[in-house]
C-alpha cells in the first residue's frame, strides 16, 4: 500500500513536471533581458527551497531523535539530508549553467553561490559523519548535535558572506527586481512537484535504512552463533 | 533564431539535463544501494536458518 | 557557583597537563610559524598587497594552529581511559566541556600572543594603531574557535578517522566567524576603528559566539555520555 501511493506521487509529479516545461517553453515569452535561459530559475529557485526544506526537516528529526531517543527520527534525519543535498547539487549546477550565459563564467565568489557551497559541504560533512561511526545509537546521536550546529551556523553564513560581496541577481519573490506575476505563479507551481519528488525521495530512502537496521541486526546474530 | 539565442537555449538543454542527471544519480544510488542491502539480508538469512537447522 | 568551579578544576588540570609535556603547545606553534613562512612564498610579502589581505593570512594561520590544538583536547583522554574517569566523575559533562574550552582558549591566546609580533616582523604590518579594538576581536574570534573546536574535538573523540574528519567538519562551521574577524583584522590593520558596517562584524561575532555557547554547553551531555 505504502509503495503504491509512493508510485502514485511519483507519476503525479513526473506529469506536473512535464506539463509545467510544456507552458514554460510555448506559453511563456522569453524574458526581456535573458532569453530563453531564464527558465532555469524555475528549477534553479525551487531546487533551493526544497533543498533548505529538507535540511529544516532534518533539524526537526535530530532534535525529536534527542528527546525520544527513537530510530524513526534518525532515519527521517538522514533521508532529509540526502535529499537536500542532492536538490542542492541540483541547484549548484543550474546556477552555474546560467551564470556561464548571463555573466560568462561557470562560478563567481557572489555570496548567494557561496552560502549554497558552503551549506552544501557543511551537510556533506553529516553524512560523512555517519560513516565513521560504527554504533547505530552512537552514530545517531552524534550526527543529531551535528545537524543542529550546522542548522545554527546557516544564518550566520548567510549574513556573513552577504555583507562580504554580492554580485547575484536581487531576490526575484519579493523587494524591488520582482518577477512578472504569471512567472511567479510558473515558479511556485514548479515547486510543487519538486517537493513531491523529495517526499517520495525520502520515503524511499527511510525504508532504506529501516531494512539496514534490519540488515545490522541479522549481523549481529549471525555473529551471535 | 541568432547565434546568441540558439547558444541561449542550448545552455538552458544543457541546465535542464543536468539537474534531472543530478536527481537521477540520486536514484540510482538508491536503487543500487538498496540492492546491496536486499542481497545481503537474503545472504545472512540463509547462513542463519541453515545455522539453526542443525 | 560550584559549576564554574568545577570548570576551573578542569581547566586548571589541562593548563597543567599541558604545561608538563608541551605536546600540543610545541607543536601547534611551530605549526603556526612553518604557514607563516610559507604564506611568503604565494605572494610577494613586501608588497602593498600584504597590507589588504594581512587580517585573511592571520587568521588562517590562527584557524589553522588552533585546530592543530583542540584536536588533541579531548583525545588527549583517551589514553589510559581518562575520559571514561571523566565522565564518571561527579562533574557535570557541561563543566568538563567548558573547563576544557576555558584551557583551549588560554593556550590559544598565548599562541596568538607569540605569532601576533612575528607576523607583524615578517609581514612589516602594524598591528598596534587599534591596540583595544584588536584585542577585542582577538578575544572574540578566538573564543568562537575555541567553542567550535573544542565541541567537535568531543563529537569526534571516539571516532576511527577522527583527525581526517576534524578539519572537514571544524572549517565550513567556522567560516562566519573566521570571516568577521578577517574583515575587522584587516580594517585595524589599516588603523580604521570599526564603525558603522564594521560594527555589524562585531555584533555577529558576539551573536556567534553565544549561540555556540549555548548550544554546546546544552548538547554535549549528548555527546559525551547519550
Amino acid at each position: 500500500m505504502r509503495e503504491k501511493i509512493l508510485y502514485a506521487l511519483g507519476a503525479l509529479a513526473a506529469l506536473l513536471l512535464a506539463r509545467n516545461i510544456w507552458v514554460m517553453l510555448t506559453g511563456l515569452p522569453d524574458e526581456a533581458f535573458q532569453g530563453a535561459i531564464f527558465r532555469i530559475i524555475f528549477f534553479h529557485v525551487p531546487a533551493a527551497f526544497t533543498c533548505f526544506l529538507c535540511f529544516f526537516v532534518a533539524l526537526v528529526a535530530s532534535i525529536s531523535y534527542l528527546k525520544s531517543g527513537k530510530m524513526q527520527w534518525d532515519s527521517l534525519a538522514v533521508s532529509a539530508t540526502e535529499a537536500g543535498l542532492a536538490f542542492g547539487a541540483a541547484n549548484l549546477v543550474s546556477g552555474m549553467i546560467w551564470a556561464r550565459i548571463i555573466w560568462g563564467i561557470w562560478w563567481t565568489w557572489d555570496w548567494r553561490l557561496t552560502s549554497m557551497l558552503v551549506c552544501w559541504l557543511l551537510y556533506a560533512g553529516y553524512l560523512v559523519l555517519r560513516r565513521a561511526v560504527e554504533e547505530p545509537a552512537q552514530r545517531a546521536r552524534l550526527s543529531a548535535v551535528l545537524s543542529i550546529l550546522s542548522f545554527a551556523v546557516v544564518p550566520f553564513v548567510f549574513f556573513s558572506i552577504k555583507w562580504f560581496r554580492t554580485q547575484h541577481p536581487q531576490p526575484v519573490l519579493y523587494g524591488e527586481g520582482k518577477m512578472d506575476a504569471a512567472y511567479r505563479a510558473m515558479l511556485y507551481l514548479n515547486w510543487v512537484p519538486l517537493l513531491m519528488l523529495a517526499a517520495v525521495l525520502i520515503a524511499i530512502r527511510i525504508g532504506q535504512e529501516n531494512r539496514r537496521r534490519e540488515l545490522d541486526a541479522l549481523r549481529r546474530e549471525a555473529h551471535s552463533i | 533564431m541568432g547565434d546568441a539565442a540558439a547558444r541561449n537555449f542550448q545552455f538552458l538543454a544543457y541546465g535542464l539535463i543536468a539537474v534531472w542527471a543530478i536527481l537521477a544519480a540520486y536514484v540510482l544510488t538508491l536503487v543500487s544501494r538498496e540492492r546491496k542491502i536486499q542481497r545481503e539480508i537474503e545472504s545472512l538469512k540463509r547462513i542463519l536458518e541453515d545455522r539453526g537447522g542443525r | 557557583m560550584l559549576f564554574l568551579r568545577q570548570a576551573w578544576t578542569v581547566a586548571q588540570k589541562d593548563l597543567r597537563s599541558e604545561f608538563r609535556t608541551k605536546e600540543a603547545l610545541n607543536a601547534s606553534l611551530s605549526f603556526a610559524l612553518v604557514i607563516l613562512l610559507l604564506f611568503s612564498f604565494a605572494f610577494d610579502p613586501t608588497a602593498e598587497m600584504t597590507r589588504e589581505i594581512s587580517g585573511g593570512l592571520l587568521w588562517l594561520v590562527f584557524a589553522f594552529a588552533g585546530a592543530l590544538l583542540l584536536n588533541r583536547s579531548f583525545a588527549r583522554e583517551l589514553e589510559n581511559d581518562c575520559l571514561d574517569v571523566l565522565v564518571v566523575s561527579p562533574v557535570p559533562a557541561a563543566a568538563l566541556f567548558l573547563g576544557k574550552a576555558l584551557a583551549n582558549y588560554i593556550l590559544l591566546l598565548g599562541i596568538e600572543a607569540v605569532c601576533l609580533p612575528v607576523f607583524g616582523v615578517f609581514y612589516n604590518a602594524d598591528w598596534t594603531r587599534q591596540p583595544a579594538w584588536l584585542a577585542i576581536v582577538i578575544l572574540l574570534a578566538t573564543w568562537g574557535i575555541t567553542i567550535i573546536g573544542t565541541m567537535f574535538s568531543a563529537l569526534t573523540v571516539n571516532l576511527r578517522l577522527r583527525e581526517l574528519m576534524l578539519p572537514m567538519l571544524v572549517y565550513p562551521m567556522l567560516i562566519p566567524c573566521l570571516m568577521a574577524a578577517m574583515q575587522l583584522t584587516t580594517a585595524l590593520m589599516a588603523g580604521q576603528a570599526p564603525s558603522g558596517d564594521q560594527l555589524a562584524w562585531v555584533r555577529m561575532l558576539v551573536g556567534f559566539d553565544i549561540i555556540f555557547t549555548a548550544l554546546s554547553v546544552a548538547l554535549v551531555e549528548t555527546v559525551l555520555i547519550g
